[in-house]
C-alpha cells in the first residue's frame, strides 16, 4: 500500500511564489474590476498596474535582504530558485516595467489602451518572466516563457494597424519555432542526464565526464537556436526589426529591454556551466555568434531609414555585445551584464519614448514609416529640448562619457580584458566606433540640417505630463549615472558572487 | 578655494553655459566674454599659484567616483599642463571676443563654454578614465560648432572629425583598461591613476602593444601622417572660432597625451619606436608642406602648415631628452598660438570678401596695411624667425633630437625651411603685387574689435619669443622628472643609454644652471 505524501507547508517555502503571485493577483484584479464596472478610464488601470508591481518591487526587496543574509532560498518542491542573479534580474524585470506601463498615459488615445485586458496581460506577462528567471528547472523555465511570450504577442497585436498584425503572426510563428528547439532540447537533456534541473545536469554530466558529448552539443544546438530567438542573436533576429516596426515605440521600447534580461539569466544558468567545462565547441559557437551579432546587426543599422528600425538593430547589437558576458563568464563580466543592462534600460527608455511621444496617429503624406530620420530635422531649432534629450540618449547609446551607457561599455570591455579576450575587447570597441555613425547621423538631422516646415507640432504631438517626467527622468538618470555606478557594482557583484556566478 | 581651482576651473564654464541658456540673444555676446575673461583669469590665478620649483603635480583634487572599479575623481597640474590649460582659456577668451557669427549666436557661446570645460578637464584630469570622458566629450560640442555654422560640406566634414577620432580614442580605451588590468595583476587593486600606472614597470612585449593603443588615440588627435585626413576637411569646413579652437588646443591634447602617457608609462617602447615615428614626423613635415604649396585656399595653407608644425613637435616629444621635450611643450604653446592667429586673421578677410582663395586678393598690404602687418608677423613667428615664440620651440625641438640623430634632424631642419616657402609664396600671393581685383580695392582695414583679439597673439609671440624662461622653466622642471622616471624605469640597455640619467646632471645642459 502507498504511503501517504505528507508534505509540510513550511517546507514549501511558499514565499518564494509571493513576487509572481502579486503580478498575478494583480491581473486577475483588474479583470474583476473590469467585470464590475466597466468603461473605466485607462488611468486607473495604469495606476493599479503600478500598485502591484510596487507591491511586487517590494516583496523582491525583501527576497535581498533575505539573500544577503541567508543565501539562496528554494522552495515549492525546490523548482523556485531565488539566488541573487534571479532578484537582480527581477529588480530590473519589474522596474523597467514599472517605468514602461505609465507610456500608456499619452495625450493621444489609443484605441489599446482602452482595453483593461491590456494591463491584465502585461501584468501576466512579468509574471511569466518572473518565473523564467527564479527557477533553474527547465520545465518551469519553459512554462514562464510561454506564459510571457503569449501575451506578449496579444500585445502587440492590439496596436491597431496592419503592421501590428503582420509582427504578432511572425513574432507567434517564429515563437513557436523556438518553443519547439527548446522542448526538444530539454528532452535530449533530461534523457541523458535524467533530470530537468540546470544544476543536476551539470552535476551529473560533469559526473560521467561528459560521455554523451554528441547528445550534450546537439541539446546545446537546439538551446542556441531557442535562446537565439529570444536574443534576437544574428541569424536568428530576422523577426526583431519587423516585430519593433509593428509595436508601438512604447511596447517596442520595453520589449528591447525586459524580456531579453529573462533570456539572458537562462542563457546564463544554461550555458555557463558548458562553457566552464571546457567544451570548446560551444565557446567558438558563442564566440562567433556574439562577435556577428554585435557586427552584422550594426551594419544593417547604418543603412536604416526609419529610426524605430535603426534602434532596433542597435538593440540587437547591445544583446550581442552584452552576450559576450556568457562567453567570459567571470563574475567581473556576469556582474558587467546586469550593470549593462540596467544603465541601458534607462537610456532606451528614454529614446523610446522621445519615438512615443512624436507618433502621430496616421501616417504623414509622403511618409512611408512612423519615425522616418527627416522628421526629425532642424528639431534643435523647433523643439529645443526635445533635441538636446534625444540628443542626450543618443550620445549614451554611442557610449560617450560620461553619459550612462559608457561606464556600462567600459565594465564590459575591462571584463573582456581581465579574463584574455583581447581580440574580444577591440572588437567590442570598434562594434562602438560603427555605431556612433547610425546614432550620429540623428543628431546630424536634428542639430545640423534644416527644419521641415510645418512638421514642429508632430514632435511632442502625444506628449502628456507623465510622459515628459518620465523623459525627465530617464534624462538624469543618463546624465548622472556615474554616481550610481559604484552603488550598483558593489550591489550587483555581491549578489553575482554569492549566486556561484 | 585654491584647493578645489581646477574643479573650479573645469566646471565653471560649463555652469556659465547653462545658466546662459536664460541669458537673452543680445547679450549673449558680453556675457560669453564676462565669463571667459573671468575663467582666464582663474587660470592666470593658477599659473600665479603655482610653485616652478616644484617639478611635481600641484593642486591636487581625489575624490572617489566608483572606487570598486579603482576610478576616482583625480586632478592635478604640473608645468607641462599649466600653460596649456592657460593656452586654453585664453584662446576661448579670443575666440569669443572676436566672433563675428551672425547666426544663433547663443547656441554657438554656449557650445564653446562647454568646449572650454573638456579642455581644461582633459588637461587637467589624472585619472585616465576622466581623462577619456573629457576627452571624448570634447568631441561633441567641436561636431556640432562644424555642423552647424560650417561651410557646404560641414556635415560630411563633421561626420568624419568625429568618426576618426572616436575610433581611435575607443582603442585607447581598450589600452587604458588593459593598464589598469596589469595594474590590478600586480597589486591587487584596480586602478586608473595615471601617477600610480607611471610606478608600474611593464615587460617590454606588453609595453609595445599598449604604446599602439595608445598611440592610434593620439595620433588620430594630433593627426599624424597617415591619419591626417580628417583634419584638412574639418578646418576646410569649419567656421572661424572653430579652426581657432581646433588648431589652438583640441590638436594639442594628441600631443600633450604623448608626453602625459606614452612616454612615461612605456619608456622601453617609446625608445623602440622613437626612430619610425620620427620618420612619420619628418614625413609629415615634408608632405604636409608640399601640399600646403600646391593649396589655392589661403585657410587649407594655413591648416596644412599647421599640421607640418605638429610634425615638429612629435619629433621633439620622441627625442626623449630635456631639450627635446620642453621644446615640444613650447612648441605646443607657440604652434596653438600662431597657428590659431592666422586662422582668425583668416577669418578677417573671409569675413570682408566670402572667399578664401588667394587668386582672388593680391596687393592686399596697401589697402590693408595694419592687416597686412600683423599677418606679416605671425606668418614669420610660423616660419620660426629667431625672436619670435616658434623659434625657442623649433630650435629646442630639434636640439634635443640632434642628440639622438644627426641626420634625421639635419633632413627635418631642413625641410622646414624649405617648407617654410609656401608660407611666403601665400604672402606674396595674397598681399603683395599691384591690387588686380576690384572688390578689394576698398576693403576695410582691421577694425577695433578685431585688433582686440589680435594684438595680445602678437604680443606673447614676441614677448615669449624674446624671453621664453618664465614660461620654459616650470615646463623645464617637470620634463625633467619625466625624462628622470623613464630613464629610471627603462629596461632595455638601449632605452637606458638613449634616455639621459638626469639624477645627478652630469654632462647634462639643464636649463635652469643656463639660465
Amino acid at each position: 500500500m502507498l504511503e501517504p505524501i505528507h508534505v509540510s507547508l513550511a517546507s514549501l517555502n511558499l514565499a518564494t511564489l509571493a513576487p509572481m503571485l502579486i503580478a498575478i493577483v494583480g491581473a486577475l484584479g483588474i479583470l474583476v474590476i473590469d467585470m464590475v464596472k466597466g468603461g473605466l478610464n485607462k488611468t486607473l488601470y495604469v495606476m493599479v498596474s503600478l500598485l502591484f508591481l510596487l507591491l511586487d518591487l517590494g516583496a523582491l526587496v525583501d527576497f535581498a535582504g533575505v539573500f544577503i543574509k541567508n543565501g539562496t532560498v528554494l522552495g515549492f518542491f525546490d523548482v523556485m530558485l531565488m539566488d541573487g542573479i534571479a532578484i537582480l534580474s527581477q529588480i530590473i524585470i519589474v522596474v523597467g516595467s514599472m517605468l514602461f506601463i505609465p507610456l500608456a498615459l499619452t495625450s493621444k488615445r489609443f484605441h489599446e489602451y482602452n482595453y483593461p485586458e491590456y494591463f491584465a496581460l502585461f501584468l501576466f506577462m512579468i509574471a511569466g518572466f518572473q518565473f523564467m528567471v527564479a527557477t533553474d528547472n527547465l520545465i518551469l523555465i519553459f512554462v514562464g516563457l510561454e506564459t510571457a511570450s503569449l501575451a506578449l504577442y496579444t500585445l502587440i497585436a492590439l496596436h491597431n494597424r496592419s503592421k501590428s498584425f503582420e509582427a504578432a503572426v511572425k513574432y507567434f510563428t517564429m515563437g513557436a519555432l523556438a518553443a519547439g528547439f527548446y522542448a526538444f532540447g530539454s528532452m535530449i537533456l533530461y534523457a541523458i542526464s535524467g533530470s530537468v534541473e540546470i544544476n543536476q545536469i551539470a552535476t551529473i554530466l560533469a559526473e560521467d565526464h561528459y560521455r554523451n558529448i554528441g547528445f550534450v552539443l546537439l541539446a546545446m544546438a537546439f538551446m542556441i537556436a531557442a535562446f537565439g530567438f529570444k536574443l534576437s542573436m544574428v541569424p536568428f533576429h530576422t523577426w526583431t526589426p519587423d516585430v519593433y516596426e509593428g509595436s508601438s515605440a512604447a511596447l517596442a521600447g520595453y520589449m528591447s529591454i525586459v524580456p531579453k534580461i529573462a533570456a539572458f539569466v537562462v542563457a546564463m544558468r544554461l550555458f555557463e556551466f558548458l562553457v566552464h567545462s571546457g567544451i570548446v565547441w560551444l565557446q567558438v559557437i558563442l564566440y562567433i555568434g556574439v562577435v556577428v551579432t554585435m557586427t552584422a546587426s550594426n551594419i544593417w543599422a547604418l543603412v536604416q531609414t526609419d529610426v524605430k528600425r535603426m534602434l532596433a538593430y542597435s538593440s540587437i547589437s547591445h544583446a550581442g555585445f552584452v552576450m559576450s558576458a556568457i562567453l567570459i563568464g567571470t563574475t567581473q563580466a556576469n556582474t558587467g551584464l546586469f550593470l549593462y543592462w540596467a544603465l541601458f534600460s534607462f537610456t532606451n527608455l528614454g529614446a523610446f519614448t522621445m519615438l512615443w511621444v512624436n507618433r502621430q496617429k496616421n501616417l504623414l503624406p509622403g511618409q512611408s514609416s512612423d519615425h522616418p530620420y527627416e522628421k526629425f530635422s532642424g528639431m534643435i531649432k523647433t523643439m529645443p529640448m526635445g533635441a538636446v534629450m534625444m540628443g542626450l540618449f543618443m550620445l549614451s547609446l554611442a557610449g560617450i562619457p560620461p553619459f550612462g551607457l559608457f561606464w556600462g561599455k567600459m565594465y564590459m570591455i575591462g571584463a573582456a580584458v581581465s579574463a584574455g579576450y583581447t581580440v574580444l575587447a577591440l572588437i567590442m570597441a570598434l562594434n562602438s566606433a560603427i555605431a556612433g555613425y547610425y546614432y550620429l547621423k540623428l543628431i546630424v538631422f536634428m542639430f545640423m540640417k534644416e527644419p521641415r516646415v510645418g512638421y514642429e507640432k508632430y514632435y511632442f504631438m502625444n506628449a502628456s505630463l507623465s510622459l515628459r517626467t518620465i523623459i525627465g527622468l530617464a534624462a538624469v538618470g543618463t546624465i548622472f549615472a556615474v554616481f550610481a555606478v559604484n552603488p550598483l557594482l558593489k550591489v550587483i557583484t555581491l549578489f553575482v558572487y554569492n549566486s556561484g556566478y | 578655494m585654491i584647493d578645489h581651482i581646477l574643479t573650479l576651473l573645469i566646471f565653471f564654464p560649463a555652469l556659465a553655459a547653462m545658466l546662459g541658456f536664460v541669458v537673452t540673444k543680445d547679450s549673449m555676446r558680453a556675457y560669453g566674454i564676462a565669463v571667459a575673461f573671468i575663467e582666464f583669469v582663474l587660470s592666470l590665478w593658477l599659473w600665479y599659484a603655482y610653485d616652478p620649483m616644484i617639478s611635481g603635480m600641484q593642486f591636487m583634487e581625489s575624490m572617489p567616483l566608483i572606487p570598486a572599479f579603482g576610478i576616482n575623481y583625480l586632478l592635478g597640474v604640473d608645468g607641462i599642463s599649466l600653460f596649456i590649460i592657460i593656452l586654453s582659456t585664453f584662446f576661448t577668451l579670443i575666440g569669443i571676443a572676436s566672433l563675428t557669427e551672425k547666426r544663433r549666436i547663443k547656441d554657438l557661446i554656449i557650445t564653446l563654454l562647454f568646449l572650454e570645460m573638456t579642455m581644461v578637464g582633459v588637461f587637467a584630469a589624472l585619472d585616465a578614465i576622466v581623462f577619456y570622458v573629457f576627452w571624448e566629450l570634447s568631441l561633441v560640442p567641436m561636431l556640432y560648432i562644424i555642423g552647424a555654422w560650417g561651410g557646404p560640406l560641414r556635415i560630411y566634414a563633421s561626420i568624419k572629425f568625429f568618426l576618426y577620432t572616436f575610433t581611435g580614442s575607443l582603442v585607447m580605451l581598450v589600452g587604458m583598461l588593459f593598464m589598469a588590468y596589469f595594474y590590478y595583476q600586480a597589486t591587487g587593486q584596480w586602478s586608473f591613476s595615471i601617477l600610480e600606472w607611471y610606478r608600474l614597470i611593464l615587460p617590454e612585449n606588453f609595453q609595445l602593444w599598449l604604446f599602439a593603443a595608445f598611440f592610434l588615440g593620439f595620433a588620430i588627435k594630433v593627426p599624424m601622417f597617415p591619419f591626417h585626413t580628417w583634419l584638412p576637411y574639418a578646418h576646410g569646413q569649419a567656421p572661424t572660432i572653430g579652426s581657432v579652437i581646433l588648431a589652438a588646443i583640441l590638436l594639442k591634447m594628441g600631443t600633450y597625451a604623448f608626453v602625459r602617457f606614452s612616454l612615461p608609462l612605456f619608456p622601453d617602447a617609446s625608445v623602440f619606436f622613437m626612430f619610425p615615428i620620427a620618420i612619420i614626423a619628418i614625413i609629415m613635415i615634408i608632405y604636409t608642406a608640399m601640399v600646403a604649396y600646391a593649396q589655392e585656399d589661403i585657410k587649407q595653407v594655413v591648416a596644412y602648415s599647421s599640421v607640418s608644425h605638429m610634425g615638429v613637435i612629435i619629433l621633439g616629444t620622441f627625442a626623449l631628452n630635456v631639450e627635446g621635450v620642453s621644446g615640444s611643450v613650447f612648441l605646443m604653446l607657440a604652434h596653438g598660438v600662431v597657428s590659431g592667429a592666422l586662422f582668425l586673421l583668416v577669418g578677417v578677410i573671409y569675413d570682408r570678401r566670402h572667399t578664401k582663395l588667394m587668386s582672388e586678393f593680391g596687393g592686399l598690404a596697401s589697402v590693408m596695411p595694419r592687416y597686412a602687418t600683423i599677418f606679416g608677423i605671425m606668418m614669420m613667428a610660423s616660419v620660426g624667425l629667431p625672436l619670435t615664440i616658434n623659434f625657442v620651440g623649433e630650435f629646442l625641438s630639434l636640439l634635443g633630437f640632434y642628440k639622438q640623430s644627426h641626420m634625421l634632424t639635419l633632413t627635418a631642419g631642413v625641410a622646414i625651411i624649405v617648407g617654410a616657402i609656401y608660407m611666403l609664396s601665400a604672402y606674396k600671393k595674397a598681399f603683395f603685387g599691384p591690387v588686380t581685383n576690384e572688390a578689394n580695392r576698398h576693403l576695410k582695414d582691421v577694425n577695433r574689435t578685431e585688433l582686440l583679439g589680435l594684438i595680445p597673439l602678437v604680443i606673447v609671440a614676441i614677448w615669449l619669443g624674446v624671453y621664453p624662461k618664465p614660461v620654459l622653466e616650470p615646463i623645464n622642471n617637470s620634463v625633467e622628472s619625466v625624462i628622470q622616471l623613464m630613464h629610471d624605469k627603462a629596461q632595455s640597455p638601449e632605452a637606458k643609454e638613449r634616455i639621459p640619467d638626469l639624477s645627478g646632471k652630469n654632462g647634462i645642459i639643464s636649463m635652469k644652471e643656463a639660465n
